[in-house]
């Protein structure tokens, strides 16, 4: 099967994501929405029309009564080294950034089509339902380094891209080792780090390497850059399960 | 000579081929994407010089250090100096901003409605004590003869010190102390979480006891009896053992278990407090509890709501305002809280609009003083209440925080920490002028650390018991959250991860015995009223209880563990 | 009068309804145009949201449509494929209802894509900065490629037009271009084999639904030949069911029984092949594909309402059981059993179409995902009837003013017909 995604890029930029130190307060979620220019949402929207790159779900062990116990797992974007969503796109509007490894997608290029939003089994991708609207004097507080969206284009998680930009002009080595996304650095636990995967010292390449760390479906051989972990087995069984569970979990 | 057909067409398509080589169609494509792509409607950001400011946020008493990303004068985002912030703390640079801002409201006219009720019977409710402005209220209402009404927490918690704590439903890691400081001590202790549903604390808890809600003083008396007997078993066994334990929770027995169990002085202190002039003190009505004010005794109540940290459910208040034309003056944000009551809502200004020091933590022993710092301007006609009484009173309050840097300095003691730099400096090496300077720069005063017991408080009456009746649901309360920005919407609907302030969830069996739906509306009805409300279906809500979000609307007419019943709209 | 210049568009020889009976006739379905054209306007100007589309089910009703109304649609490139390229004279007879049942399909499937995508004036994008790898782009391409040739060959039946061909000059044209049919066909045949193909390819090659993807051959999944299989074997159903549907509707013979009869043998023996090929597939699927994506597929079906009933039906009931009744050279002579066959693939052409895009969306990927569920909006509905409406409308009006079906007048000489209110001729003129 024709995989012609899988580019080689020049850095791997990648994140740890602890889950037992995620307790699910949402800072992520929230950081995420302000860097991003992520309007709030129009009063008919709900959890599966709303726009979160990225987003908290809650999953359970099954158990009753004193047995239960949960866990928090963030979902983003997995920006897969051979993303199924890069092919897909008719007008190109994806793309692998070959020095950083970050899967773009362009709102300026994108026709609204969905197909990218099919093709990605993390739900990553999020669709411009309706025009981006904001509180009258609200937008004043927008980000500068990044575009609002229009209405009827895909926008997914691009790990803070305009960050990486503005460090990169700032051109000093220290702002490129300091480029982090909103999450990360929002998060109060640390259970989101950030870094490179291919720097042999840096915090997510051990992660990665723990042997409690994992990635979500790893069976479709997507090779996403987001290392799960857990010390706990049956959130490792849980979230790596291909079947999916019968229980209805939140989030 | 006429043109025939085909020279008609020859032409036209020479043409066609002719425009191909000029930059028209070209441009005309190239325009058509931009023109796509730049809709009228969608705002652009505004550019400028990119700055960092540092501040404290005051939306909560952990009062976290902040830095704002400004773009000109405009924080466009917000970060946690020290780490992380909670969801609240990172967006409320949007609350100047928030659609449900209280923008009209005439402190004139209401200041004429206080001068025509007189002073007797007044009293002053301030809803986020501890804070410079609480003495300049506590010495107004001493001028004028008023009470001065606070709900005070007078304990401060080591994390630190403590190496199990056993927490009854207390939000430990998701929104009770500063998140940098907690999750830095976490480490350090065993956190034994109790309470009805499993809460974002509970699940990153070590230890997770379920109880029914309403039912937490059975845990509670069980542990006292057992330490009193001096034969611990059980939780009370394990927090002998593995000491120093403290607990934490708003039950009456636990003053008491502290006691017993020696964290009194040592984990749990008496919360310290920056030094305060003495001639406040002295000048300075004494802090009254709610509770313990006679019911029907004030006639006029002032309530300084725009930077509360709780909400008082309005029937508590209500019953202590006298029976004949009572007058109620709020200083508030929103049009959700008491403005829905009072006689005049006074609109106020809010985070990070105005300069105000934040009060005491609870997670923190040293004593400590920072600065809210203002970093946009506040739309005109807010009203202060500070000013405002201190006008009936004829105190000036206006130079207060001044006036108590300066005691702080005069003292001498501690160390002053700045962000911009990360440098700490002791304050004897610092003169005033930079002093004040430094703390309006975001910087923060630390004190020494705080051994005092606390003050034994009599424990706050707890609610009888309800009958049943009618009501077949026990109602989970959630803990109070800081106002929110727009963009929370992430968290309560376009996400579920945590339950909007004005929905309830309840299990799908409950749910179908009320006949509601998912998404859909309903009624929450209680002894004390009833509330509009919308549902969450959510089977780890246990059945015959219904988890309530924390409007003040649903505080209004449901405390924790009352009893409800809900029916569909 | 108005009824008078009516009649003078009506081909010569041939009966059709009173003016007024037709107007009656096209009356609800442009109403119904016009409110699906309303409820287009509201996703134009209000954005999807007017839609019960997600982020979970990106694709609905309307894409599940357009897939279905391509595949019945098939039968216009095929039909001509036999007539043009592979010489059945026979199906000369339904060559041109054919052609206009295709238009209105690609033409309306055109139409919905248009307001399906979030940003319609970009669609240009795709031509401009076109993906290779993706199957959409072929889509596209093949798609707006054919709906031009069938528009070319629609032009003819046009200009035949009893009054039209007074015009010398689009005789004229009408004659070369027939000369040209056959290239016409040829590049309809291309084309299509092609998007019907990727059309089946969008859904497997999906690396990240284990439902739908399938293996293949270089980059075309079984599920591109499946496609163009279906698709061709439904054409001919269709165009049998469309058939016997204006026969009922204008109670006349249109169509020789042997142009009915190879239709069906042809529909039927390609639905044989599909039904076998698609056997096979799953089989591969169930025990290799899917599997070796990590995803048992018994699991699939746990969930309810789509248990393997779906598959059966597909499959059996509306797979093999038509093609069986089809080939059955006495069975297929009964209108009844003929007309109750193609009605069952077609049903499960579309079965097969809802499959792929409904149900890979409802099934969960992620093992915290919950299996979720989808009603389309009245909008979404709305825009769905105005396409319905707008094929009707096209039909009626070609099938009153051409000659869709060349064999009417032979039969309608060759039977009693009924007796019809006759209108005055308009002097002058015959």
């Amino acid at each position: 099967m024709s995989t012609e995604t899988s580019k080689k890029a020049a850095g791997r930029y990648g994140m740890t994501i602890d889950i037992d130190r995620c307790n699910g307060c949402g800072s992520c979620m929230v950081a995420c929405a302000v860097e991003n220019n992520v309007p709030p949402a129009e009063s008919g929207a709900t959890d599966r029309t709303g726009i979160t790159w990225i987003r908290v779900f809650q999953i359970d062990n099954g158990g009753r009564g004193a047995e239960k116990r949960s866990a928090f797992i963030p979902m983003l974007c997995q920006h897969c080294g051979d993303a199924p969503c890069v092919s897909v796109c008719p007008q190109q509007a994806i793309d692998v950034n070959p020095v950083t490894g970050i899967v773009e997608q362009m709102p300026e290029r994108c026709l609204g089509c969905r197909y990218c939003m099919v093709a990605c089994p993390y739900h990553a991708r999020y669709f411009n339902w309706w025009d981006p609207a904001w509180p009258a004097g609200m937008e004043k507080t927008l980000n500068p380094d990044v575009a609002p969206r229009m209405r009827g284009v895909v926008e997914k998680c691009n790990f803070c891209h305009g960050r990486w930009h503005a460090a990169k002009q700032a051109g000093t080595s220290d702002s490129l080792s300091a480029y982090v996304p909103a999450c990360a650095e929002a998060c109060p636990t640390r259970a989101i780090r950030f870094g490179n995967l291919d720097a042999p010292a840096a915090d997510v390449a051990l992660g990665s390497q723990d042997p409690d760390s994992f990635r979500l479906l790893e069976s479709i051989d997507t090779d996403p850059k987001i290392y799960y972990r857990s010390k706990k087995k049956w959130v490792r069984e849980a979230a790596n399960a291909p079947r999916p569970g019968k229980e209805t979990p939140r989030g | 000579m006429k043109p025939s057909r085909r020279s008609l067409f020859q032409f036209a398509g020479g043409a066609v081929a002719g425009a191909l080589f000029t930059p028209a169609p070209w441009r005309l494509i190239t325009d058509t994407a931009l023109w796509s792509e730049n809709w009228p409607g969608i705002p652009r950001p505004r550019r400028g010089e990119i700055r960092a400011k540092f501040t404290h946020c005051a939306l909560c008493t952990a009062g976290c250090a902040v830095r704002a990303r400004c773009v000109g004068e405009q924080p466009v985002s917000l970060a946690g100096v020290s780490g992380g912030l909670c969801p609240f703390g990172l967006a409320a640079h949007h609350l100047p901003y928030h659609p449900a801002r209280l923008k009209q409201g005439s402190a004139s006219e209401a200041a004429a409605e206080v001068a025509r009720h007189g002073t007797q019977g007044i009293a002053l409710l301030d809803l986020n004590p501890g804070r410079t402005a609480s003495w300049a209220y506590r010495r107004t209402m001493q001028a004028i003869n008023g009470t001065y009404l606070a709900e005070p927490e007078p304990f401060a918690v080591d994390l630190r010190g403590v190496k199990t704590l056993l927490s009854f439903g207390v939000p430990v890691l998701d929104g009770w102390g500063n998140p940098a400081n907690v999750f830095a001590a976490r480490g350090s202790f065993h956190l034994i979480q109790v309470e009805p549903i499993e809460s974002s604390t509970g699940v990153l808890a070590d230890e997770w006891i379920p109880v029914a809600p309403g039912h937490e003083s059975v845990i509670s008396q069980a542990i006292l009896r057992s330490l009193q007997q001096g034969n611990p078993s059980g939780l009370a066994r394990q927090l002998v053992d593995n000491g120093p334990s403290a607990v934490l929770g708003d039950l009456p027995e636990i003053p008491e278990i502290n006691r017993l169990l020696g964290a009194y002085g040592k984990i749990v202190v008496a919360r310290p407090e920056a030094p305060v002039p003495e001639s406040w003190k002295k000048s300075a009505a004494s802090v009254t509890r709610l509770a313990d004010l006679p019911d029907n005794s004030v006639r006029v109540l002032l309530i300084d709501e725009a930077s509360a940290v709780d909400y008082i459910p309005w029937h508590r208040i209500a019953r202590k305002l006298v029976r004949e034309n009572p007058l109620v003056v709020t200083f508030t944000a929103t049009r959700g809280g008491y403005a829905r009551y009072a006689n005049h809502a006074i609109p106020a200004a809010v985070y990070p609009e105005i300069l105000d020091d934040i009060a005491p933590p609870n997670d923190r022993i040293a004593a400590s003083f920072r600065l809210s710092v203002p970093l946009v301007t506040p739309p005109a006609g807010m009203a202060n209440l500070a000013e405002f009484a201190g006008a009936l009173a004829g105190v000036q309050a206006s130079n207060s925080l001044r006036e108590r840097v300066g005691e702080i300095h005069r003292l001498g003691q501690g160390t002053l920490l700045t962000y911009a730099d990360g440098k700490e400096t002791p304050l004897r090496d610092l003169p005033g002028d930079d002093f004040w300077r430094a703390l309006n720069a975001g910087g923060e005063w630390v004190g020494e650390p705080s051994r005092t017991d606390p003050p034994s408080l009599q424990p706050a009456p707890v609610p009888s018991a309800e009958s049943t009746g009618d009501l077949p649901l026990v109602a989970i309360a959630q803990p109070h959250n800081p106002p929110g920005s727009p963009i929370m919407t992430k968290l309560y609907q376009e996400s579920n991860l945590r339950l909007a302030p004005n929905r309830i969830a309840l299990s799908p069996a409950d749910a179908r015995a009320a006949g509601v739906r998912n998404g859909g509306r309903a009624v929450l009805q209680t002894r004390l009223g009833k509330c509009g409300v919308e549902v969450t279906v959510d089977p780890a809500v246990p059945e015959g209880s219904v988890r309530v979000g924390a409007s003040p609307g649903i505080q209004d007419v449901c405390g924790p563990a009352a009893r409800a019943k809900v029916v569909s709209a | 009068m108005a009824s008078q210049i009516d009649r003078c568009f009506i081909t010569r020889g041939l009966q059709r309804c009173s003016t007024s009976r037709f107007l009656l006739w096209i009356a609800p379905w442009t109403a119904m145009l016009i409110f699906g054209l309303y409820c287009a306007g509201l996703c134009l100007l209000k954005g999807l949201n007017q839609t019960n589309m997600d982020n979970r089910y990106a694709f609905g009703l309307w894409i599940f449509l357009d897939l279905t109304v391509i595949a019945l649609g098939a039968g216009a490139f095929f039909t001509g494929f036999l007539l043009y390229i592979l010489k059945f004279k026979e199906l000369k007879a339904v060559i041109n209802s054919a052609v206009v049942i295709g238009l209105v399909c690609y033409s309306g499937a055109m139409g919905v894509l248009m307001v399906d995508v979030g940003q319609p004036l970009r669609a240009w994008f795709t031509f401009w900065y076109p993906n290779v790898h993706s199957m959409l782009t072929e889509v596209t391409f093949c798609i707006s490629c054919y709906l031009t040739v069938l528009a070319i060959e629609y032009l003819p039946i046009v200009l035949k037009n009893r009054k039209l061909r007074e015009v010398p000059g689009f005789l004229v044209f009408e004659f070369e271009l027939h000369k040209l049919i056959f290239v016409l066909a040829g590049v309809g045949t291309f084309l299509s084999f092609f998007h019907q193909g990727s059309l089946g390819g969008l859904y497997g090659v999906l690396r990240g639904r284990p439902f739908a993807f399938r293996e293949g051959i270089f980059v075309w999944p079984s599920t591109f030949f499946l496609f163009i299989l279906s698709a061709a074997a439904v054409g001919p159903s269709f165009i049998i069911l469309t058939t016997s549907l204006v026969e009922a509707i204008t109670k006349k013979r249109l169509v020789k029984q042997r142009a009915f009869d190879l239709l069906a043998r042809i529909s039927g023996l390609l639905l044989s092949v599909y039904v076998l090929a698609k056997a096979l597939d799953t089989l591969i699927w169930i025990n290799r594909t899917s599997p070796g994506r990590g995803f048992l597929a018994s699991q699939y079906y746990d969930w309810k309402p789509f248990g393997t009933w779906i598959l059966f039906t597909e499959i059996v009931l509306c797979g093999l059981v038509p093609a069986l009744i089809l080939l059955a050279p006495r069975l297929r002579a009964h209108r009844v059993w003929m007309v109750s066959a193609a009605a069952l693939a077609c049903s499960g052409v579309a079965l097969n179409r809802f499959v792929q895009t409904v149900q890979t969306l409802a099934l969960p990927t992620l093992s915290f995902d919950k299996f979720l569920s989808y009603t389309p909006s009245w909008q979404e509905t709305g825009t769905f009837l105005a396409v319905t409406a707008y094929g009707v409308l096209v039909y009626s009006f070609s099938f009153r003013y051409f000659q869709i079906f060349p064999e009417e007048r032979e039969l309608k000489a060759a039977q009693v017909i009924e007796p019809e209110v006759e209108e005055p001729v308009s002097a002058g003129r015959y």
